[in-house]
């Protein structure tokens, strides 16, 4: 997935305002990245891509460019 | 496991029971930030939960469920040669809730009676239990209990389950039958998830003692001891996509049922957010996918049960209805069953006040 494509996907699901994410925010410090996010995120990634990230890489990532790499490696594999 | 079909037995009855007591959004307004409240109950889908006063146990609440659909059911109680008791808050270590259960109900001697240590896929393990003892010529007629008393285990302090869990116990009722419909079950396991739903400390592997007992701050501010409920709700949301939605797909298949043919998905209320996602990813629509959590939570092995009391009393008490039943959760555990089923008699759902007279 292309870098624009993904920032838009997660501030929907942050409800943050439209191109605001620049890919180095740190995951911890993001609002409204919580459990809840995560089990949305997980759950868009699936309806889009019929693909089920494991949820230990997702908190392994720092930031959303981590988030972003994790996801494009799960779909090449 | 492939397929299991089993001929021979049929459900002719369902009760269930809820305590008195219920708690509400504005009940945990009190304790958590109401905005937080109130985004946790938009994804949940949870409202109300109804939750056991001190001294009531799921025991109680399944006896009060039971005597009621003794009452309507015509089953003279020394017939009855089966009893499944399945619960994750027993009322005691030892002996099993089944067989206080089978004193308090007067049953007799030669009465099978067993305890079945599951929770959001126990009904679905219950059901295949007593149909294959009914079908193989063993029983005749058998009480399935099901349910949890799970606010006992919960800190008042973590929003993931303080918010979620209800409180119900429930009774079905399945005997000898000698029409052609059959049962179809699909179970499965998969261990290695046993620790992201778990109350850690309290049995004998992690012995109750003064540090278990203690509060501690964890993820996201939530605060629990080691004898308190933990789940990771990101862990079960991918197991749930893994895994629930083939053995759906699966049970369909081997039952040579389409969706279409389907009346009721009836799937254990985990919360809103996964059943809506699941019934969407297999493309089931919502109008066939019944709810109760809004009003009693997420109740574990009751919640199949009690969402055909509080949602399908009607169509079940009148007409015959192909329904798929699918439980998943702690263990990680899971089971669907595709059943034909009814008439059955169902009555209203049982409200049990405080005061009552127990074991």
């Amino acid at each position: 997935m292309e870098k624009k494509e993904f920032y838009s996907m997660i501030e929907e699901i942050i409800e943050a305002e439209s191109e605001t994410l620049n890919g180095h925010e740190l995951l911890e410090e993001l609002d409204n990245w919580d459990s809840l996010a995560i089990v949305n995120y997980i759950a868009v990634v699936d309806e889009n891509f019929s693909v089920t990230l494991a949820a230990k890489k997702i908190l392994n990532c720092k930031t959303v460019d981590d988030l972003l790499a994790n996801l494009n490696a799960s779909l090449d594999s | 496991m492939a397929s299991t079909k089993i001929k021979g037995a049929r459900i002719s009855g369902i009760a269930s029971a809820v305590p008195q007591k219920v708690r509400t959004l504005d009940d945990d307004a009190k304790i958590f930030d109401k905005n937080e409240v109130m985004k946790i109950s938009k994804s949940t889908g949870v409202k109300n939960r109804h939750i056991a006063f001190d001294n009531m146990c799921t025991s109680d609440l399944c006896f009060a469920a039971s005597e009621k659909l003794l009452a309507d059911i015509d089953w003279v109680r020394d017939s009855i040669d089966g009893l499944i008791f399945v619960t994750q808050t027993p009322d005691y270590i030892l002996p099993a809730t089944s067989c206080t259960m089978h004193s308090r109900l007067n049953l007799s001697k030669k009465c099978v009676a067993f305890d079945v240590n599951l929770g959001c896929s126990g009904y679905i393990y219950g059901l295949w239990l007593a149909a294959q003892m009914i079908s193989s010529g063993s029983l005749n007629r058998v009480l399935l209990m099901a349910g949890d008393t799970s606010s006992k285990r919960i800190s008042k302090l973590d929003r993931a389950t303080y918010l979620l869990f209800g409180d119900a116990g429930t009774v079905t009722a399945i005997e000898k039958s000698t029409n052609s419909d059959s049962f179809n079950f699909v179970l499965g396991t998969d261990g290695t998830g046993w620790n992201n739903l778990i109350v850690p400390a309290g049995g004998f592997r992690i012995p109750r003692n003064e540090s278990t007992s203690m509060p501690i701050e964890r993820e996201s501010k939530n605060i629990r001891s080691e004898e308190d409920l933990f789940m990771d709700g990101a862990e079960i949301f991918t197991f749930t996509l893994l895994e629930v939605a083939p053995m759906i797909k699966n049970l369909l298949l081997d039952s040579e049922w389409s969706i279409d043919m389907v009346d009721f998905f009836v799937m254990h209320q985990a919360n809103k957010f996964i059943i809506e996602h699941l019934s969407k990813k297999m493309k089931i629509p919502l109008t066939k996918v019944p709810t109760s959590l809004e009003n009693y939570g997420n109740t574990s092995s009751a919640s199949i049960p009690i969402t055909m009391t509080n949602n399908l009393s009607d169509k079940l008490s009148q007409d015959k209805l192909h329904i798929v039943l699918a439980g998943f959760g702690v263990g990680y555990s899971w089971g669907a069953a595709a059943i034909t089923c009814g008439p059955v008699v169902m009555p209203d759902i049982v409200i049990v006040p405080q005061d009552l007279n127990s074991n």
